[in-house]
């Protein structure tokens, strides 16, 4: 039976692809895969594309064996499985950013904007703080510019997005990359095939010059 | 008319195969704990949400109510506690042989698929201090799996006392010790790989390499174990996997057995061994227990030694196969033949009583449902 490997799409998928090439996985059907979603190229790894919210509820479930998903979403869904390795891409981090006119220390409760409530609520314990979280779905940014929210905490990887609409980085919470996750059952029942291919993943990020 | 006709999320009706699938296991399991002579214990499902204090309630978030006094009330999202909380309140003579059967109730995640009633069904040995308890619990693990149809089913040992006994031993500070258990446990290689990095020098290198892949086969765990240097209060835990590696060869020469000591204990209240099995393609445990001999101290002062075995239903039945019955026989009677009919049906096996009024009507039932007819109103039958 194929090990079967939940791989986010977009982005982690882009970042994480050559690595699985130079580990030795045929991923010739994830480069040109039209509207195809499930890739059985490799006689090892069958690969599922899934959005990332998504990876956990398919481990989770032990529909798929491994996860290649973001520690952002790992941590806002509070997960159990093994994240064993940090494959050191989709570098980023979580701020508390907001527009100049943001103070700190004002005297009332903070609203903050987010798509990570859980993340956002164990940051503010964790400074002794309570606030009033607002659920996002996008474009997080907006939130103070229009008065919804005091300030947000979203992930930002340059700061790019938040320079262009004249927010400042507060804080800097976390450090976020991409992990490869296994199901606590399946490190078992595939000993030997995982720990192949963490190692191989491991010669992969020093032969591509990926910093874990 | 009731406009919500919805289950509660979680939730499921069981009936048809699945329904008598689950039944038939339980009956399996329960006639092997009777055989070996244990009694039964059923303990309510309500209980008050101090009773389940000791558990780590990260996966076992329970449902709550309040009774009358506005004391919090749960859902049991456990059956080993309440044996603990009434050996400990109704002086039941010691040692005592345990089984019970029933559900608990753990809340998940809304809308993951995951079901938040699961039945249960094991045993609890109480005042039973030496490792004929867990042998005990290993033979009944066997005998179920058996029983209820499981083929290659892989046997995993553990203990405990294992990794807290290596990290007291290690050559440094109690704040790396807890991130090195930590990083052990989630098997966060990054992590781990950087404070092991540290004692790569000293005699426990070797062994810290290779521990969090200390699980698999048992002879081949063994073997990295031995690369340890000399912990004295180790030994009896050794001893006791080896004991139970050969009780097990000699119980049953097939049965795969594998050993994992890179794993923290199921509960916090462990206190030794500890067992569960799985198959290859299974997505859940079989079977999970344990000796837990500070179990009841969250309930009295008096310590005993405890040691218990739960399978997992829902577990054994999505693995076993649907049963295919024989065609029944449908038996269709006038009401003056009402004691007949009750002969007929004693003397004919699967069959049933057909109840419709007419005979076209039962006609149609036994085609529908692909039965067989037997109709005592015509004549000679």
């Amino acid at each position: 039976m194929a090990i079967k490997i939940a791989l986010t799409k977009g982005r982690v998928e882009e970042q994480v692809v050559p690595l699985l090439e130079a580990s030795g996985i045929d991923c010739s059907g994830i480069r040109n895969k039209g509207r195809r979603l499930i890739f059985d190229e490799d006689p090892v790894y069958e690969t599922i594309l899934v959005k990332g919210p998504d990876v956990l509820t398919y481990l989770n479930n032990g529909s798929v064996h491994l996860g290649i998903v973001g520690s952002d979403i790992l941590e806002e869904q509070n997960n159990t499985q093994y994240a064993m390795l940090d494959l050191g891409v989709g570098r980023c981090r979580f701020v508390l950013a907001s527009t100049s006119q943001f103070d700190p220390q004002q005297v009332r409760r903070k609203i903050i904007a987010t798509k990570y409530p859980n993340i956002t609520k164990r940051y503010f314990q964790s400074i002794g703080e309570d606030v009033e979280i607002i659920r996002i779905e996008g474009s997080v940014e907006l939130a103070p510019l229009i008065g919804l929210a005091d300030a947000i905490v979203d992930i930002t990887e340059t700061g790019t997005t938040l320079r262009e609409n004249n927010l400042h980085v507060y804080a800097e919470l976390q450090p976020v990359s991409t992990k490869l996750v296994v199901n606590r059952l399946a490190v078992k029942q595939y000993q030997t095939e995982i720990r192949t291919l963490i190692s191989n993943l491991k010669n992969a990020q020093t032969k591509l010059g990926v910093n874990a | 008319m009731i406009k919500n006709r919805n289950l509660p999320s979680g939730t499921r009706d069981e009936f048809g195969p699945r329904a008598a699938v689950k039944e038939t296991i339980s009956a399996q399991l329960m006639a092997i704990f009777k055989r070996r002579g244990f009694a039964k214990l059923t303990t309510p499902i309500l209980e008050y949400a101090d009773v389940f204090k000791p558990l780590n309630l990260d996966n076992y978030r329970p449902y709550q109510l309040l009774d009358e006094q506005g004391e919090a009330l749960v859902l049991r999202p456990d059956l080993t506690l309440p044996v603990a909380r009434m050996m400990s309140t109704t002086g039941v003579e010691l040692p005592a042989k345990w089984y019970y059967s029933g559900d608990v109730f753990r809340v998940k995640k809304q809308l993951s698929g995951s079901y938040n009633q699961l039945t249960q069904a094991g045993i609890e040995l109480v005042g039973y201090g030496s490792l004929k308890g867990e042998w005990e619990c290993l033979t009944i693990a066997l005998a179920g799996c058996s029983a209820t149809g499981v083929d290659e089913m892989t046997l995993e040992l553990s203990d405990a006392r294992f990794v807290n006994t290596v990290l007291a031993a290690l050559p440094v500070s109690e704040t790396t010790d807890s991130a090195l258990k930590q990083a052990l446990f989630d098997k966060d290689l990054t992590t781990y790989n950087h404070i092991a990095q540290l004692m790569a020098d000293t005699d426990f290198g070797s062994f810290l390499e290779e521990w969090p892949w200390l699980f698999g086969d048992f002879d081949t765990v063994m073997a990295v174990v031995q690369r340890l240097p000399k912990i004295p209060k180790l030994q009896p835990v050794i001893d006791d996997l080896i004991a139970t590696n050969a009780f097990i060869n000699r119980l049953a020469p097939n049965q795969k057995v594998v050993l994992d000591l890179s794993i923290p204990s199921p509960q916090q209240y462990y206190t030794g061994m500890a067992f569960r099995g799985y198959t290859q393609n299974a997505s859940d445990y079989l079977f999970s227990g344990g000796r837990y001999d500070d179990l009841l101290t969250s309930f009295q002062q008096v310590k005993e030694p405890a040691v218990g075995l739960a399978f997992d239903v829902d577990a054994l039945a999505d693995r076993a196969p649907t049963p295919s019955s024989p065609p029944q026989t449908l038996i269709y009677f006038q009401p003056s033949q009402w004691q007949a009919a009750e002969a007929k049906l004693a003397a004919t096996p699967n069959s049933t009583l057909c109840l419709a009024d007419s005979l076209g009507e039962a006609q149609r039932i036994a085609v529908s449902t692909n039965k067989q007819l037997l109709d005592l109103t015509k004549a000679g039958a």
